[in-house]
């Protein structure tokens, strides 16, 4: 896993420069929650944790915020999606604990090398 | 090798059985996480990375007995998520054991002596602990982020071998991994008494160019060759001789992704263990809809460039025991010889 920017917050546009179906595979890679805005202007809240593109007729599958589902919801009836929950994944690579480990034993070192212990014959 | 005979035999039986009804793709362990949530937060672990409602979600017992039965596989390893926190784990087991499925509870062992002292498992052939271990003390408290749980592993583990349970380890391995420690787990892990260990290497995605792809599986070779060279007679490995003889790059093999098939709370995974690229509503649907020659190193995929990890190349190396003289011989070499 690494450290990549995380998509938390966003709002993507869909339109020329970006399709519903790479919008819909950023929400299933994403580790949060996401609201789904439908063309009929209504809204869905909760984990994607299935797509499938290659299905006569392609849709999502979801996990509602009570845990209720699975929600399958239509491409065609999707209008975008926000990237709205938390980014459960967001700075949990295994490189930034290994940093933050690494930061911490600095920190312990200079604390033990700062004269918090009196020198002999002081 | 240290599986037990009959564990040995209903494998191949199995396989036998696979093959002369000619089937072309079939499963050999169903990995059955019944939830997600951990009592650990390992860096890096990406099955605990889920929002509140998911990791509050877990399979109920007769739904994973559907999934079993729906597999087939004669295993069942049941990692997770932490099993032990699976409110109805005593009953899946026990249910599991009732089928003669032979099953491994994957467990970091924090809550195992708890579990045994509440009276909630009875040994039996059929069931193992496999305790995740990934080295000694130093090296495992590091790679699951907290101090202490070493030394909680280890007293799980010799609580369950006093009450007579198999119990197995498994550890994975990252660049960075020393040889000669893991030399040093191995006896020291042989010393407890557990009946076998496995290894593997960890998975890493990385859109690396060739180069470094090249060095990556290299220095995965020079590892376990340097680990497993002269094995003691004494280490004991619950895992084929043909697989680690395939991490230490003495065999090559195709990925078979079909062979360890994901059941959880999402469904059935594809394509593998490892990556999330969907879920089949069944095993059949999983097995007739998923584009397995999209997986594997020879697809291409990137994402399975670098994998070498056993979900996917243990099968490969079971099916190349069962497909030929040569490599049932050379299977049975390596048991009996203990050499790699």
């Amino acid at each position: 896993m690494t450290d990549a920017a995380t998509l938390e917050g966003w709002t993507p546009q869909i339109g020329p420069g970006l399709s519903l179906e790479e919008v819909v595979d950023k929400a299933f890679d994403y580790r949060g929650n996401v609201t789904l805005v439908k063309t009929d202007g209504s809204e869905t809240e909760g984990y994607l944790f299935n797509r499938n593109a290659d299905a006569a007729v392609p849709f999502v599958q979801m996990f509602d915020m009570n845990g209720a589902g699975p929600h399958t919801i239509f491409y065609r009836e999707i209008r975008t999606i926000r990237f709205s929950g938390r980014d459960t994944a967001a700075g949990n690579s295994y490189a930034a604990w290994l940093r933050a480990k690494e930061a911490a034993r600095s920190a312990d070192r200079s604390e033990k090398g700062s004269g918090s212990t009196p020198p002999r014959g002081a | 090798m240290s599986l037990p005979v009959s564990q040995m035999w209903a494998v191949a039986s199995y396989v036998v059985r696979q093959k002369l009804a000619g089937r072309k793709r079939y499963p050999l362990v169903l990995m059955l996480e019944p939830l997600f949530r951990c009592n650990l937060a390992c860096a890096g672990c990406g099955k605990i990375q889920y929002p509140a409602q998911i990791l509050r979600k877990h399979l109920t017992v007769e739904q994973c007995l559907a999934a079993v039965d729906e597999c087939g596989a004669p295993v069942v390893s049941i990692p997770g998520g932490e099993p032990l926190m699976y409110p109805d784990i005593g009953r899946l087991v026990k249910e599991l054991v009732a089928r003669r499925k032979y099953v491994y509870l994957c467990t970091n062992a924090i809550l195992l002596k708890e579990k045994l002292e509440a009276g909630l498992f009875t040994p039996s052939k059929y069931f193992s602990f496999s305790v995740h271990l990934d080295g000694l003390r130093e090296e495992h408290d590091e790679a699951v982020c907290r101090d202490g749980v070493y030394v909680q592993a280890v007293a799980g583990i010799k609580e369950a071998l006093r009450r007579g349970f198999r119990v197995t380890t498994n550890s994975t391995l990252f660049d960075g991994a020393s040889p000669l420690r893991m030399r040093e787990f191995f006896d020291e892990m042989m010393s407890l008494g557990v009946e076998g260990m496995m290894i593997s290497p960890g998975y890493s995605y990385s859109k690396a160019p060739d180069q470094e792809h090249f060095l990556r599986t290299q220095r995965a070779h020079d590892l376990f060759s340097t680990m497993l060279a002269n094995p003691k007679r004494g280490w004991r490995f619950n895992q084929s001789p043909l697989f680690l003889q395939f991490l230490m790059g003495k065999r090559d093999f195709e990925c078979t992704p079909w062979g360890n098939p994901t059941y959880n709370v999402f469904g059935w995974q594809r394509p593998c263990y490892l990556l999330q690229e969907g879920y089949a509503a069944t095993f059949e649907e999983l097995l007739e809809t998923t584009r397995w020659e999209n997986y594997g190193r020879r697809s291409g995929n990137e994402k399975c460039r670098d994998c070498m990890v056993h979900c996917g190349y243990e099968p490969s190396a079971v099916h190349h025991t069962f497909a030929s003289w040569r490599g049932f011989r050379d299977t049975v070499a390596a048991t009996v010889t203990g050499r790699y």
